[in-house]
């Protein structure tokens, strides 16, 4: 393919075009955003468990952001999170991760020398740079960053008189993320054409492993239903700033009866979450292809229902694109519609059951070696069988009614996304480590990690299921203005201990990762005794991937303890014995 | 001063951490392993954290589900909300026992075939009947639930309207008002463009279906008559969420959006029932600026004579607000 | 044109690219289709210079597909090209005047007396526009190219890809001017 090219500091480490150095630059951005999201969540949940009290997290935001008694201004609460949410979803769990390991894995796992574009590709994350620029640059404008929720729904979304955060703030948060879609959908771009294209000699798509099929799939995904967050953001840019009418009629702001006339707001959601459902397994997909990985080579099994588990990411993938209105129940829509989602909302659990299924036969019978990367491979499944049961409570209509928009929704999708992706997040990291930087990372201190992280994650979301039961709505800067949910203080204040201890014990993790990079041991070609490409290629990674040929593939990823084998592994490049049976 | 602590403190963990490290890479050389080699030893530990943590789970949930129960909504104070709250016992049986079966039995796989030097795990690739069986139960058993789900949505959608009092909740950033229909249960039109002085909700005083509605800052309600409401917005999307009734909807400005139900026990009921200070509440539920959380309005749920006695000592707008 | 890996992959990034934009469009036109029976419309007629410049790209599409034929035979195609890159100038022109077309019937884009019939039309056709001037940055680039006569049968991927991108933003323009017609 494209030879070899005299790398200089700026071309192998700043505007790199090796897939390798792609997938770190993504990984350290989401980190470092993963830390600025997670710092204002704990910042907003000191303002929950203490209302309108002084602390010295209030700090670190910017002058203006407290009144002179030192609370957190109600407006600047919403504009943590929206932060919050925007960073975490679009910043850490889709750049994050689909970033990080479709970059690093795809082009290995398939026996590539790199992705079918490595200019498009560094262009990706340079788009996605500029966007953190301009994100974080948001938060110190006059009026603050976006405060709408990071569902940014007009009118409130389009009119600074509404709220602050609705002038340049917004308009940054758009500017941002038309940058972030276009990077990200270059992105998908390769990964797309890369497996489709570039797939070694004997690897054919039955042969692909589920973290690639995740991350295809994904990547389809993205190409489908980001353009869409793009047209609508589109037609929300002219609302506010040309003055346009197409989300906004009959309002009337600061005692001014406003012009606009016509527009709806429905219609900006119903373009909003026909990207916004897709966006959530886009977030999912990938942590779970991660975590079938992990789950066969640290079981020493093959992964239970091959066929099953690529049926269920494909099943997944085309049902999320007609779920959508189950974020619009409560909007008044046609009944029918509403009862058209719920069906289709529901159907989603079956795929998604499947696969919990499929994981736990994996375990049955295994000879399961804890890694850490393990550890958070079943800790996600637990979070996805915990969150993925509270859904079939939301998706259902009419029980919606009483729990849209409270505290049980937040519950539901910190559990999957929080929990679920980040898990996937932790064990690839943990896992491909090795691969990444060719030292390992600390045992110890991963299992402390996991283990303080598990305790304190559930002890943040499940709480909060009770919240939204005793109707507690979310987004609520305090629960101190309404009698009945006096009560309630307890349980917030123990939501925040967790937080707080929570958000504390990842500088185990990060002290881990950054230590292992300098000082870690140093580590084999093949640590973890894994059948896949990736392991094939030497520890002191090259460009180009394999010094020689490209490995030829004569197996599926799974045959772990295959009887009749020596080993209890069997690399995808060994051939079939005699009689060996294919799989 | 407290930020020189919390330096002080992140810097001393990182030092504990680097020894910590220190330590386990000086054993590691004295014994002659490998420090990150994941052991029998390991597996057991973690086997057994994962019985003892995820048991752990699993009380704590149990623990929250008694102790918090006091805290969750009384029994639905509405005629559709008895039947929502019937659904949604079914269906939190249902996932329920799905979590308490699924969840131990996730760890105790964890801990039951932790690895063993040695040891051979079993190769099983895939069993048809097995995939069947779990596709097609969760199926059968999710269609029972959807159905359910579809004609109790269906109910509550769809109430007989015929009978009901028609009361229009208006919202705004930061507070509620509504207006009766008054005798002829029909509302006045309204504009927003008609809003001005003490017409705050740009009712059109010359349609004649508005002499005799009624504005007001708390809404009564007769128990056991249906009422429709109906909900408008003036600036950016609300949602009225009336928690004990199992009422919710969105009010959007520029559309007009309903919800019908028939409230069944009095406010004094609950006084009983619950406590002394109980009142209904109408909430805002959907992110619509600074004050978002302090949206409130009272709603009252008493015998009919006494809601009788109220409204007509409402004054009309026939009287509170000037013809030109 | 040398079926190599290497370049189905790049039209693959190009199909994949094109997607994504048909995509955004979507969104956009169903936005137009959920909005028009909602009522407070006011119905035009659609200038007749976006009559002229459909017939314009449709042309310079037809134009391109000659290349291949020239290429084979050695001849120079840099005549070919760049009439594709004038009527791509011309296109937009007609478009800008399409639009002051409008104006002076009193359609605007916002402001007092605009509607949301208008304010859909001046979206739809300047985002396609916007499309449209990365096409006419590519047929510059082809241009220059081929007036060197650096492509070949063999060696012409540049060349294809541009072709593939403009007969794309000929026909997304064809549905969108039927959309707005008709619809």
């Amino acid at each position: 393919m494209s030879d070899h090219h005299k790398e200089t500091f700026i071309t192998k480490y700043i505007f790199a075009q090796d897939h390798k150095m792609i997938a770190k630059q993504f990984l350290i951005t989401g980190m470092f955003m993963a830390l600025v999201g997670m710092l204002m969540s704990a910042i907003f949940r000191v303002q929950l468990a203490n209302p309108g009290e002084y602390s010295a997290l209030y700090n670190l935001l910017p002058g203006g952001w407290i009144n002179e008694e030192g609370a957190l201004n109600p407006d600047k609460y919403l504009a943590l999170v929206t932060m919050h949410g925007t960073i975490l979803v679009f910043w850490v769990l889709t750049a994050g991760l689909s970033g990080t390991f479709a970059n690093f894995l795809i082009p290995l796992q398939i026996g590539a020398r790199d992705m079918a574009s490595g200019f498009i590709n560094m262009l990706s994350y340079w788009f996605f740079f500029m966007a953190t620029v301009v994100l974080l640059s948001s938060i110190y404008v006059e009026g603050g960053p976006a405060s709408g929720g990071w569902t940014i729904y007009p009118p409130l979304s389009a009119l600074p008189q509404a709220i602050p955060g609705s002038g340049t703030g917004m308009t940054l948060w758009l500017l941002s993320i038309t940058l972030f879609i276009v990077g990200s959908l270059l992105g998908s771009l390769n990964y797309i054409v890369t497996i489709l294209n570039l797939r070694t000699k004997g690897m054919s798509m039955k042969r692909l492993p589920l973290t690639c099929w995740a991350l295809f799939v994904t990547a389809i995904l993205g190409v489908l239903s980001f353009p869409v967050l793009l047209s609508c953001g589109l037609l929300l840019l002219f609302d506010r700033s040309f003055g346009t009418s197409f989300y906004l009629s009959d309002i009337i702001m600061n005692g001014e009866a406003l012009h606009f006339a016509g527009g709806s707001p429905i219609l900006f959601e119903h373009l909003f979450w026909f990207l916004g459902h897709p966006e959530v397994y886009i977030i999912l997909l990938p942590a779970l292809g991660i975590v079938s990985e992990v789950i066969a080579v640290n079981s020493r099994k093959p992964i239970f229902g091959y066929k099953a588990m690529v049926g269920a990411i494909l099943l997944i993938a085309f049902l999320s694109f007609i779920v959508w209105g189950h974020h619009m129940f409560m909007t008044g829509m046609n009944p029918f519609l509403g009862s058209v989602f719920t069906f289709t909302t529901l159907l989603i659990a079956i795929p998604s059951a499947v696969k919990v299924f499929n994981w736990l036969a994996t375990l049955w019978r295994a000879n399961i070696r804890f890694t850490p990367a393990m550890l958070f491979a079943i800790g996600t499944v637990s979070a996805f069988i915990t969150g993925g049961l509270t859904g079939l409570i939301l998706g259902d209509s009419a029980l919606d009614i009483n729990v849209h928009d409270t505290y049980f929704v937040v519950g539901h999708f910190h559990i999957v996304m929080g929990l679920s992706a980040i898990y996937g997040m932790f064990a690839g990291v943990y896992h491909w480590f090795p691969k990444m930087y060719g030292k390992m990372m600390n045992k110890t201190l991963g299992y402390i990690h996991f283990w303080t992280t598990f305790i304190c994650a559930y002890g943040v979301f499940f709480p909060m299921h009770f919240l939204g039961l005793a109707g507690l709505p979310r987004r609520y800067y305090t629960n101190s203005s309404f009698p009945m949910f006096d009560g309630l203080s307890d349980i917030n204040e123990i939501i925040t201990f967790f937080a707080l201890s929570g958000a504390i014990v990842q500088i185990i993790f990060i002290f881990n990762f950054v230590y292992s990079i300098f000082k870690g041991t140093k580590a084999s070609t093949n640590p973890w005794k894994s059948n896949t490409l990736e392991w094939t290629t030497p520890i002191e990674r090259i460009h180009g991937n394999w010094p020689g040929e490209l490995p030829v593939v004569q197996r599926w990823a799974y045959d772990y303890s295959k009887p009749g084998m020596e080993e209890d592994y069997v690399p995808q490049t060994v051939p079939l014995k005699e009689g060996e049976e294919d799989h | 001063m407290i930020n020189l602590l919390f330096a002080l403190v992140a810097l001393l963990t990182i030092a504990a951490l680097v020894q910590l490290v220190r330590v386990n890479e000086l054993l590691s050389e004295i014994t002659n392993q490998d420090t990150n080699e994941v052991t029998d030893d390991d597996n057991h530990k973690n086997g057994i954290l994962f019985l003892l943590i995820g048991g752990g789970f699993i009380a704590f949930v149990i623990w929250q589900m008694v102790a918090w129960d006091h805290f969750l909504l009384p029994s639905a104070s509405s005629v559709h909300g008895a039947e929502i709250d019937a659904l949604m016992k079914i269906s939190m049986i249902l996932i329920l026992i799905m979590f308490f079966a699924l969840t131990p039995l996730l760890f105790y796989f964890a801990y039951r075939y932790r690895g063993k030097e040695g040891r051979t795990a079993y190769f099983f690739a895939h069993n048809n009947k097995l995939e069947v069986a779990w596709t097609v139960i969760p199926t059968i058993v999710l269609t029972a639930l959807i159905i359910y789900g579809l004609r109790t949505w269906d109910s509550v959608m769809n109430p007989d309207i015929s009978d009901a009092t028609v009361i229009e909740v208006y919202s705004k950033q930061f507070d509620w008002t509504a207006r009766y229909s008054g005798l002829d249960n029909i509302l006045g039109e309204s504009d927003y463009k008609l809003v001005e002085g003490r017409n705050t909700l740009g009712v059109d005083v010359l349609d004649e279906n508005s002499a005799d509605d009624m504005v007001v800052k708390e809404v009564h309600l007769p128990v056991n008559k249906p009422v429709l409401l109906k909900f408008r917005s003036r600036d950016v999307i609300h949602s009225a969420f009336l928690p004990h009734f199992r009422v919710q909807m969105n009010c959007v400005p520029g559309l007009s959006t309903q919800f019908a139900f028939t409230p069944t026990k009095t406010t004094t009921q609950m006084k009983e029932e619950e406590s002394d200070d109980f009142e209904y509440v109408l909430l805002c539920n959907k992110i619509c600026g600074s004050a978002h959380f302090n949206m409130q309005m009272k709603f009252i749920v008493e015998s009919e004579e006494d809601y009788n006695k109220w409204i007509s000592s409402q004054k009309t707008l026939k009287n509170t607000l000037t013809l030109k | 044109m040398a079926l190599t890996v290497e370049n189905n992959a790049k039209k693959q990034l190009l199909w994949i690219g094109m997607a994504a934009i048909v995509m955004f469009f979507a969104g956009l036109t169903s936005a137009y289709i959920v909005r028009k029976p909602e009522g407070n419309w006011v119905e035009f007629s659609l200038p007749n210079y976006f009559i002229a410049s459909t017939a314009i790209i449709v042309i310079s599409s037809l134009l391109l597909f000659f290349v291949k034929g020239r290429l084979k035979e050695n001849s120079s195609i840099f005549g070919l090209v760049f009439s594709v890159l004038i009527l791509g100038v011309l296109f937009s022109f007609f478009q800008f005047k399409g639009w002051e077309q409008l104006v002076n019937q009193g359609i605007y884009l916002t402001g007092e007396g605009s509607n949301a019939s208008g304010s859909f039309l001046y979206v739809l056709t300047l985002a396609h526009l916007v499309h449209l001037f990365g096409g006419l940055i590519a047929l510059i680039y082809v241009t220059v190219k081929s007036r060197i006569e650096m492509y070949t049968i063999d060696n012409c991927l540049g060349l294809e890809l541009t072709s593939i991108y403009w007969h794309f933003l000929a026909i997304l323009w064809i549905l969108l001017f039927f959309l707005l017609k008709f619809f």
